[in-house]
């Protein structure tokens, strides 16, 4: 499937205007949550975060398809709630970019009012949004897309000047092939994405930044600090545990999963509703109405616990479906108990991979829309044995304050107070190998490890007189290969015909500090040292639509006729 | 003289086709690697050689018995400066080594292995041993100038051995003669075996030159990804990279004279002899470190000042 070029243009934009400067180019920082987002910018001095036109630093993430002409929660006012939840608004689009029709985070997405189809074969799903009773169909991309336009007019209008290089914060748990999704939206808003940064990562940068500024202040040498960032949005939840001195900022660990603020929402709406499945499944007029009062009463309520420990729903969906129910905090936290169990185990997760010690984490930093919920707070805490949370940080602004610093540093900004002098050394989210040892998955590079990152691992043939391998390269932690996403594929042909076991097949791994993977393989028969055949370099993704389908489709058409297994060193 | 110049580069054209027209890495490979490839499969010898790694102390510049917080404080130093992140995309070599180099030396068990791997290396580069391989000898008084053989360019004819076979010797893993006594032979035999050599890469230097340029002629083992590098590897052209070096020196020195407090005093000659071996052996350990940096800034074919 060729997608067709896409030019996403603005009123806003305004072609041919191009000031010159002799300032550098510097980055803007972008953090699109789930549900919000919100820009940022080095201005010299400090990080500056951006407001539009009503004077509003943090905006909804959504797109409005009214009257066919689209418009974004950045410029335009929905007259009432209720109106992004009539079926023509698109939102939780970072929910749903790069995802395929069997993933369950799109079968959840159905419950919201825009249409959301599956045929559960792997392949992309059918979005759409009503707009003057039809539904008309579009893509996660696109959406992000225009949004970013309206992002990018705002940010030229208040900076007066021309808006080209970002820093976007993304999930830990994105794939590599979300990534590609993420920097193609940008590509079509006329974006250039400069480095995507795991949020926990760019709350490092600022915690790094902070305590720089301390250090100095106190004529401190700037001995190691330990900390445990914890982000938990709309949508995801990253942990990071990362080791921050003279500027520099080490992140040992980075753990991450699909659960967020939205979980707990649909949660307390099959608690409150349990046939609303059922009951929505049509889509028709009716129904999204419904659909969507119910969503706002039940946010509502959820908001309210975090201040209250109950909370009144009275809801009349209409058709004589009416809602009158008192909600206690613990009811709420019984509902969600398997998010919060979730959350815990990925902090305690991240702290065995970084081989810490709760005792050893100097600052607890959480951050993050899901950082008011009372339950989060103290699941954090309790974890770390009752230490007090840090409090230097916005949690709302963490992210995107990090985000722009770290377009400050890569734009090659000089600050002379050394506000800036900063470097975040980044780690793998996720390991990177490949399919061998009869549909394992042998990783190649693990994961958290220190990028930039090269590592090599050396496979043979399974077949006596094997002339051609097949590498199949996944990103993830499950054990099979087919349990991971794959990010691509290539055949290395022309093995010299040996007996099986004797051809050193090398497959090595570079990431480079703006992670972009390339794969590379050559083959050496013993006591040779020159390659056998041309040494093959790739650069992954290779697969960029439906890549569950294709990998269905590569092992039922090739089977295990061009495997390899991992070579045993000789000691 | 210059049919013979041609002849021999049209040797080292015809057989680098033959030996890498099968290679398809996205960069050409700079020419001073592409000679060294023909010399390496000349000599079958060379194979014996183990493929030993960077040190990884030199690389970080730290000592040998270190702690931990010794190394994360250098490894931070290093990153802030060659991270891609602020030098951009020459630094990811650089930093790919510094992250294998922390990674080890922050194991323990890692570690220990490392340092047995290590111990003959210690020897050649590190401790009080003045007499390192490859570096040339005194006969008598040190004078002001000294005798230096460019090996780059030095094609094996043994003439300089046979005139003066005191001063020169023939390195026979590398098929390439060097000093190996300064004023071995008398002042003729040396003028003789000077001006006989074919193609000019025996050089009068200043003696104070000389332990730069005799450390860059060596080659140091480059650390290699299964087919991927590997090998050995040394400045194409060695004087450039000498004043490469010098400048990195100086800079360094600079840097230690600001910090130290101002006023000199009158040396006896027992401590000027003294100073002058501690100078040497700072230096020498100071070059390995040095030579990273050296061989990041010309394996761009780029000579410029790091800051």
């Amino acid at each position: 499937m060729v997608e067709p070029a896409y030019t996403v243009t603005s009123d806003s934009e305004t072609t041919g205007e191009e000031k010159s400067s002799t300032f550098p180019e510097i980055a803007i920082g972008i953090d699109i949550g789930t549900s919000q987002c919100s820009v940022a910018v080095w201005n010299g001095s400090q990080v500056e975060l951006l407001k539009n036109t009503r004077n509003q630093k943090i905006m909804k993430s959504y797109v409005t398809f009214k009257d066919n002409i689209p418009s974004g929660g950045v410029s335009s006012q929905l007259s009432h709630e209720d109106e992004m939840l009539s079926g023509a608004t698109i939102f939780n689009m970072k929910r749903l970019i790069g995802r395929v029709d069997t993933d369950p985070v799109v079968h959840a997405c159905k419950n919201l009012p825009f249409l959301v189809q599956t045929l559960d074969i792997g392949v992309r799903p059918f979005i759409a949004a009503l707009v003057n009773n039809m539904w008309r169909s579009t893509t996660p991309e696109e959406v992000l897309a225009i949004f970013l336009v309206e992002l990018r007019a705002m940010a030229e209008a208040q900076l007066k000047r021309r808006i080209r290089n970002v820093v976007l914060t993304v999930p830990v748990s994105f794939s590599r092939f979300q990534l590609t999704r993420i920097e193609r939206a940008c590509a079509m808003a006329g974006l250039h994405v400069l480095r995507l940064m795991p949020e926990p990562t760019a709350v490092a940068l600022l915690y790094g930044q902070q305590q720089q500024q301390t250090s100095h202040e106190n004529m401190g040498s700037g001995t190691e600090k330990i900390a445990l960032i914890f982000s938990m949005g709309a949508g995801y939840c990253d942990v990071a545990v990362t080791a921050t001195a003279g500027g520099v900022s080490q992140i040992k660990a980075l753990a991450g999963s699909t659960i967020g603020g939205e979980d707990l929402l649909q949660n307390m709406m099959h608690h409150l509703l349990p046939n609303s499945e059922n009951l929505f499944k049509n889509h028709g007029v009716k129904e999204i109405k419904q659909m969507g009062l119910l969503r706002v009463a039940t946010q509502d309520a959820i908001r309210q616990l975090s201040s209250q420990t109950i909370v009144q729903v009275d809801v009349d969906l209409g058709d004589g479906l009416k809602i009158c129910k008192a909600v206690n905090r613990e009811e709420f936290e019984e509902v969600n108990r398997k998010v919060f169990e979730k959350c815990e185990s990925l902090i305690i997760q991240c702290l065995q991979d970084a081989k810490v010690e709760v005792e050893e984490v100097n600052d607890v930093i959480i951050v993050g829309g899901c950082s008011y919920i009372p339950r989060v707070k103290n699941l954090v805490t309790n974890v770390c044995k009752g230490k007090e949370l840090y409090k230097g940080m916005n949690p709302l602004e963490a992210a995107v304050c990090g985000a722009a610093v770290e377009g400050a540093i890569a734009s090659g900004v000089n600050d002379p107070f050394g506000n800036l002098d900063l470097l975040t050394i980044q780690a793998t989210p996720l390991a990177i190998g490949i399919r061998a040892d009869g549909n394992k998955f042998v990783p190649v590079i693990p994961r958290d490890t220190t990028m930039p990152a090269r590592k090599e691992l050396v496979f043979t043939t399974t077949h006596d007189n094997q002339t051609e391998a097949l590498i199949l390269v996944y990103e993830g932690e499950g054990e099979k290969a087919e349990e991971n996403h794959l990010l691509g594929y290539f055949k290395i042909m022309g093995i010299p015909a040996a007996p099986k076991g004797v051809p050193e097949i090398n497959v090595c791994m570079d990431i480079d500090a703006a992670n972009v993977l390339r794969v590379l393989a050559g083959v050496v028969m013993p006591g040779s040292r020159q390659p056998a055949i041309p040494v093959m370099e790739v650069r992954m993704p290779t697969v960029d639509d439906g890549h569950g389908w294709c990998a269905e489709a590569l092992n039922r058409t090739y089977g295990a006729t061009l495997d390899l297994v991992t070579l045993q060193k000789k000691a | 003289m210059s049919v013979v110049v041609s002849g021999c580069s049209l040797l080292f054209w015809s057989q680098t086709c033959q030996v890498h027209g099968h290679l398809n890495f996205n960069n050409p490979m700079p020419r001073w690697r592409q000679n060294l490839a023909v010399i390496r499969c000349c000599n079958r010898g060379t194979w014996e050689i183990p493929m030993t790694q960077n040190n990884y102390y030199d690389l970080l510049g730290v000592s040998v018995d270190s702690n931990a917080h010794e190394i994360k404080e250098a490894y931070r130093k290093l990153q802030k400066k060659y991270h891609p992140d602020i030098f951009g995309q020459k630094g990811h070599e650089y930093t790919l080594m510094l992250n294998k180099a922390y990674e080890v030396l922050m194991t323990e068990d890692l570690r220990r292995k490392y340092d047995e791997s290590i111990g003959p290396m210690r020897l050649r580069f590190g401790g009080n041993n003045t007499q390192a391989l490859g570096y040339s000898i005194w006969k008598g008084p040190v004078k002001p100038q000294a005798l230096f053989v460019d090996e780059n360019a030095c094609i094996g004819c043994r003439e300089c051995v046979h005139h003066a076979s005191h001063t020169f010797t023939m390195d026979e893993t590398q098929g390439s003669a060097r000093v190996k006594v300064q004023y071995g032979d008398n002042d003729q035999s040396i003028e003789v075996s000077v001006e006989s050599c074919p193609v000019n890469c025996i050089h009068w230097v200043e003696t104070e030159e000389l332990p730069v340029l005799e450390f860059l002629i060596q080659p140091q083992p480059k650390d290699g990804y299964g087919v991927f590098g590997g090998g050995w590897e040394r400045p194409a052209n060695v004087f450039t990279a000498a004043k490469s070096f010098n400048k990195q020196l100086k800079r360094k020195s600079t840097i230690r004279h600001d910090q130290s407090p101002g006023g000199t005093f009158e040396e006896s000659p027992a401590q000027a002899e003294a100073q002058a071996r501690a100078d040497m052996k700072i230096k020498m350990e100071g070059f390995l470190k040095i030579w990273n940096w050296v061989k990041e800034t010309l394996g761009m074919n780029i000579n410029k000042n790091l800051q």
